[in-house]
């Protein structure tokens, strides 16, 4: 899947602002950040927190799975499918999600 | 006759061999596996080398061979040492060396992350690795924990050990230093089991979801009332608070304990414990920090057939107080009362009676006050000391442990918790020491001051500030300073906000002023 670069940077900032030990290690985006302990439950909170608010998007229990937040490039993905399915028609360009 | 903590496990199993005992992923095992495999471990650990008395590090995470090896060393007569499994090297370190570890439990891949620091720990003898991957060579001998538990017991076992001897080492935190190791005796688990096991009326039909570590006594306590009772306890290792309200469908458990934080979790707006009924969930428990208020009213909610118990502990003397559910309604900000078998006193600095009302120190005394601390006499002293309400022709015969938390109890005997004596900071249901914190800023080298305090945080109970003075001519980068503390320390110790000041407010004698730090935080 092609991913949006934007999206993607948005998320890496936050993640290297949040979490210290990903400036310190690097972040590849296929980094399984759930198994190598870089990011908790609580981690989780956050970073669902902020995509919640950054993308004006909503996450249901049952998408805050591993396959969709073990990695950079999982959540890039998920934020994408996620923003795609909202009906940003209605909404002049300036303020759709990804225009922001 | 149940003396020893792996007897728990014994009795059971000579009850009811066939009773599923224990739960990890699609691993079920009967109380007649689990006892064979520990009895195998016991059996290899005495054969390799383990003598009564003697510490093992268990430095695993939820797992199966985490369960085993609690029974396997407790049944070889040696001293169990839970290690949180979020700990980074350093702090595996400091624990291994204080206790003088003699065995380390752990994997092939923790053992590769502690590669730098084992040389450092002389004690150690030998590893044992469990689970997969190839473990390096090292300077000790390194035995598989599989074939160990495979070992058959041998008919001429003899058993030596009885309920004064020291069962296991807690690690915990205090207001100042390095983590210090609790001891708790045999008697004192046992006794625990017992009490909690009465008064959360615990049978052999219990199904109890382990989210606790086993490292912190809550933990531990609902490993062995479920032993004790012949019930199931289920393990799990979750990143998502779904991951739990799944597990509880499935295997339909009837008791979970939690901390703060993890209710918190649990009640999030999108969690689906609030959509999804849980008949079979009979009643949970809180402990390791006050439960938010909002946080209560929506598990309640949630839950409306879950009884809820607000309990309070302290390592230092296992558990001490629980909240019936009936009380809730009238009192829910208390912490409850005396666990059974148990007296809570509520002492003035004289170390008489407080009033009703009054505010004074939480004082424990009951069959689990603890042994005091590893290897430091002079701060058992300060928490265990000698009952001062007894008539003195009794002597010194009975210690009774001084918390440190300052409480008041109302007229029915209900305590309320008012704070801390000192600096220690409690967050996500860690103790957390200031100095500990304090000693890891220091290492950036770029400080000449460093202080932190606790500051309320409605999630995780407190979060760390850090007051920090940069050295003469240092530009300070903060980013990098939170860098150096996440690699050295786990999530929940690092600073959630720093702020660079001129100068540390002193006491007269020299000392940081915390209250003074606090004040400028209005607290």
């Amino acid at each position: 899947m092609t991913q949006n670069p934007e999206v993607e940077e948005r998320i890496r900032g936050f993640v290297l602002k949040q979490f210290p030990r990903a400036r310190k290690n690097g972040l590849q985006p296929g980094d399984k950040w759930l198994q190598n302990g870089l990011i908790d439950s609580l981690g989780i909170l956050d970073l669902v927190h902020f995509l919640e608010e950054e993308f004006s998007i909503q996450a249901s229990d049952e998408e805050l799975t591993p396959e969709n937040f073990e990695s950079l490039s999982a959540v890039v993905a998920f934020a994408e499918m996620k923003v795609s399915s909202l009906s940003t028609e209605e909404l002049p360009a300036n303020e759709r999600p990804l225009a922001k | 006759m149940v003396c020893l903590i792996w007897h728990l496990l014994r009795e059971s199993n000579r009850r009811m061999p066939d009773k599923e005992a224990l739960i990890h992923g699609d691993q079920r095992l009967t109380y007649g596996e689990v006892a064979r495999r520990t009895a195998g471990l016991a059996t290899s650990l005495r054969r390799s080398g383990l003598k009564r008395g003697d510490r093992v590090g268990i430095y695993l995470e939820a797992s199966i061979p985490q369960v085993i090896s609690i029974f396997g060393v407790s049944q070889g007569e040696g001293v169990y040492v839970p290690i949180n499994a979020l700990l980074h090297p350093e702090q595996v370190m400091h624990i291994a060396r204080d206790c003088g570890m003699k065995v380390l439990i752990t994997t092939a891949a923790k053992m590769a992350a502690l590669a730098e620091i084992l040389p450092e720990i002389p004690s150690l003898e030998f590893l044992v690795i469990t689970g997969e991957g190839e473990a390096a060579e090292q300077r000790v001998p390194v035995h598989n924990f599989e074939r160990m538990c495979a070992t058959k017991l041998p008919e001429t076992w003899r058993e030596s050990a009885i309920e004064k001897d020291l069962a296991a080492i807690l690690y915990t935190s205090g207001s100042t230093g390095k983590p210090k190791g609790v001891m708790l005796s045999h008697a004192n688990v046992v006794a625990g089991s017992r009490i909690v096991s009465t008064y959360l009326e615990i049978t052999d039909k219990e199904r109890i979801l382990a989210v606790l570590p086993f490292s912190f006594d809550a933990g531990m306590n609902q490993l062995m009332t479920v032993f004790e009772k012949g019930g199931t306890l289920v393990l799990i290792n979750f990143t998502f608070a779904r991951e739990i309200v799944q597990t509880l469908l499935k295997e339909r458990i009837t008791g979970l304990a939690g901390v703060p934080t993890l209710w918190s979790l649990l009640a999030q707006p999108n969690s689906t414990l609030r959509k999804q009924p849980l008949p079979d969930l009979r009643y949970i428990t809180n402990t390791g920090g006050a439960m938010p208020q909002p946080v209560l009213k929506i598990l309640r909610e949630a839950l409306p057939a879950a009884r809820v118990f607000l309990m309070y502990g302290l390592t230092e003397a296992f558990r001490s107080t629980y909240l019936p559910p009936e009380e809730l309604d009238r009192r829910p900000t208390s912490m409850g009362r005396a666990i059974p078998d148990t007296e809570i006193l509520v002492l003035t600095e004289q170390g008489e009676l407080c009033k009703p009302g009054e505010v004074g120190e939480l004082v424990h005394r009951g069959p689990t006050v603890s042994l005091g601390y590893w290897n430091r006499p002079a701060d058992t002293a300060r928490v265990l000391r000698p009952n001062p309400l007894l008539p003195p022709e009794m002597g010194d015969c009975e210690k009774v442990c001084f918390s440190g938390d300052l409480v008041r109890m109302d007229e029915d005997g209900f305590l309320y918790f008012v704070g801390r004596r000192d600096a220690m900071i409690k967050s996500s249901g860690f103790r957390i020491s200031p100095t500990e914190v304090e000693e890891v800023l220091f290492q950036s080298g770029k400080l000449r001051g460093a202080a932190v305090i606790g500051l309320p945080d409605e999630t995780l109970g407190q979060v760390i500030k850090a007051f920090v003075v940069p050295r003469d001519g240092e530009i300070l980068d903060i980013s990098t300073l939170l860098e150096t503390c996440a690699e050295k320390m786990p999530s929940y110790m690092v600073p959630k906000s720093v702020e660079v000041i001129s100068d540390l407010p002193k006491t007269s004698s020299g000392k940081v002023d915390y209250p003074a730090l606090r004040r400028r935080e209005e607290l």
